[in-house]
C-alpha cells in the first residue's frame, strides 16, 4: 500500500474527512448511533491504513473539527478529547502499519487494527484524567465510555476496517499489499 | 440528510459577508477567549450584547442561526442537571437522596451551556458569512507559520477543501445507498440491536466504495493535469486586508479585554 502518489493519498485523505461529516448523518436514524457505533472512527482508522500515519493524523484532527463547525457533532465541549483520540488512532494505525510485514494482509490489518485501538484508548484515556478532566475522571468511567457503551461499535470496526481495505483492493481502488507473483 | 447542515455558507451582501475571511476569523477566536475567560454576569450580558448585535449585522435568517441550538437541546439539559445535582457546595437549597442542589451548582451549570451556546452561535455566524474555499484559504495564510516547523500548511488546506467540496456529493450518495438498501429490507429503525448491526455493514461498504472510487477519478485527473504538490503552486488572487479589516480586529481586541477587565 506504499505505491500510493501523494496527491492520491491527500484526496483519499480529504474524502475520508468528509465521510467524518457524512457518516454520523447518515447514522443519525439509530438512536444514540454516535456512542454505540461511533461511525467516526472507521474513516479515521482506514486513513491511516491505507494513506499512513501522516494523513491519518490529519485525517483524526480535521475530521471531528469539521463535523462539529457543519453539524455541531460532536459537541463543542467534547470536541478536542474526540479530535486527540482520533488523531491518535490516525497516527497509531498507519505507524503500525507501516511497522507489521507478516506477508499476510489480514494479520497486519488485525494487528495493526487491536493495538492501535487499545493503545489509543489507553493514552486517550491518560490525557483525560490529567488534562481534561484532572481529578474526577475515573477507571471506572474510562471502562463505561471506552470498552462497554461503545462495544458494538468496536466489534463493527474490527469487522468492517479490514473488509473494506479488501474490498477496495479488490476493486483496485488501493495497491494490493503483498501483490501474488505469477510463474 | 436531505438538507446540508446548518452552519452552510448564506449568499448575501451584509457588512460581515464583505469582511475579509482571515480578519473573521481571528476576530471569530478573540471572541471565543472572551467567552471563555468571561465569569461575570455583566461580562455575559455584554458577550450576549455582542453575539446579538453580530447577529443583525450579519442580516441572516435567524432560522439558520438558531437550528444547531435546537438540536442540542439534549445536550444542554443532561449538562445543566450534572453540574446543578451534583455541584460540591455549602447550603444546598434542596437535598434528595445523592442530589444536591445548590446556587453555586445551578450558576455553574448556567455558565456552562451559555458558554456553549455562545461558542455555536459564534461560530455558525463565520460559517454562514463565509464561503469554505475563503475558509480554508484564510486557514492556509493563518497557519503559515507552521511551515518553519516543516509542516506542508498548502497541502493541509487543499485537502480540506477538497474534502468540503465532497460532503455534498457524498452525503447524497449515502442517502440514496441508505434509500436502495432500505427497499431491499435494511432495517435501519427496528429497535432490536441485532438488526441495527446487521443494518450498518451494507450501508456502509458501499458508502466507502463509491467515495474511494470518486477519489480515485479525482487524483488521477489532478495528476494527469500536472498536479504534483500544492506546496509549489502560486495563487491567483492575493487580497490584502481593508480599513474595515483591522476596524473589525481591533472592535474584537477591545470587546474582550472589556469583557475581561471591565465586566
Amino acid at each position: 500500500m506504499n505505491q500510493m502518489s501523494y496527491v492520491k493519498r491527500s484526496i483519499l485523505t480529504a474524502v475520508c474527512i468528509a465521510l467524518c461529516v457524512v457518516l454520523p448523518m447518515a447514522f443519525h436514524a439509530i438512536p444514540n448511533a454516535g456512542s454505540i457505533y461511533c461511525p467516526m472512527h472507521i474513516p479515521v482508522l482506514l486513513c491511516g491504513l491505507i494513506a499512513g500515519w501522516p494523513f491519518g493524523l490529519l485525517c483524526g484532527l480535521a475530521g471531528p473539527l469539521l463535523s462539529s463547525l457543519l453539524t455541531g457533532m460532536p459537541a463543542t465541549a467534547y470536541l478536542p478529547i474526540m479530535m486527540m483520540e482520533l488523531a491518535l488512532y490516525g497516527l497509531l494505525t498507519g505507524l503500525f502499519m507501516q511497522l507489521i510485514h507478516t506477508r499476510k494482509i489480514y494479520v497486519d490489518l488485525y494487528i495493526s487494527l487491536v493495538i492501535s485501538l487499545l493503545a489509543g484508548r489507553v493514552l486517550a484515556g491518560i490525557a483525560r484524567a490529567l488534562i481534561f478532566a484532572p481529578g474526577s475522571y475515573s477507571i471506572s468511567a474510562w471502562a463505561t465510555g471506552y470498552f462497554i457503551t461503545c462495544l458494538p461499535g468496536l466489534v463493527i470496526q474490527l469487522a468492517l476496517v479490514p473488509t473494506i481495505v479488501f474490498a477496495l483492493e479488490k476493486a483496485r481502488l488501493i495497491p494490493v499489499r503483498y501483490p501474488v507473483e505469477e510463474g | 440528510m436531505n438538507t446540508m447542515p446548518s452552519g452552510q455558507y448564506i449568499t448575501g451582501t451584509s457588512m460581515l459577508h464583505r469582511l475579509d475571511a482571515r480578519g473573521k476569523l481571528i476576530c471569530m477566536f478573540v471572541l471565543l477567549t472572551a467567552v471563555i475567560l468571561t465569569s461575570t454576569l455583566w461580562g455575559y450580558i455584554f458577550i450576549i450584547a455582542v453575539t446579538a448585535a453580530l447577529m443583525l449585522f450579519s442580516a441572516l435568517p435567524a432560522a439558520a442561526l438558531f437550528t444547531p441550538l435546537r438540536r442540542l437541546w439534549l445536550f444542554f439539559t443532561v449538562i445543566f442537571l450534572m453540574n446543578a445535582l451534583f455541584f460540591d457546595g455549602n447550603a444546598p437549597l434542596c437535598s434528595w437522596w445523592i442530589f444536591h442542589i445548590t446556587a453555586a451548582g445551578l450558576s455553574q451549570g448556567a455558565q456552562v451551556v451559555l458558554r456553549v451556546l455562545l461558542v455555536v452561535l459564534l461560530s455558525n455566524i463565520l460559517t454562514c458569512t463565509t464561503r469554505p474555499m475563503e475558509l480554508t484559504g484564510a486557514l492556509e495564510s493563518l497557519l503559515k507559520p507552521l511551515k518553519l516547523f516543516r509542516i506542508p500548511v498548502e497541502d493541509i488546506a487543499m485537502i480540506l477543501s477538497v474534502a468540503i467540496q465532497f460532503i455534498p456529493t457524498l452525503s447524497e450518495e449515502a442517502d440514496m445507498i441508505k434509500k436502495a438498501q432500505t427497499a431491499r429490507g435494511a432495517r435501519f429503525e427496528s429497535r432490536r440491536l441485532t438488526d441495527k448491526a446487521a443494518s450498518v455493514a451494507p450501508l456502509v461498504v458501499p458508502i466507502f466504495l463509491s467515495a474511494f472510487r470518486r477519489a480515485d477519478e479525482l487524483s488521477m485527473a489532478m495528476e494527469a493535469r500536472g498536479y504534483r504538490n500544492a506546496g509549489s503552486r502560486t495563487k491567483k488572487d492575493r487580497h490584502a486586508l481593508h480599513l474595515p479589516d483591522y476596524l473589525a480586529l481591533t472592535a474584537s481586541m477591545m470587546i474582550c479585554a472589556a469583557s475581561v477587565f471591565i465586566f
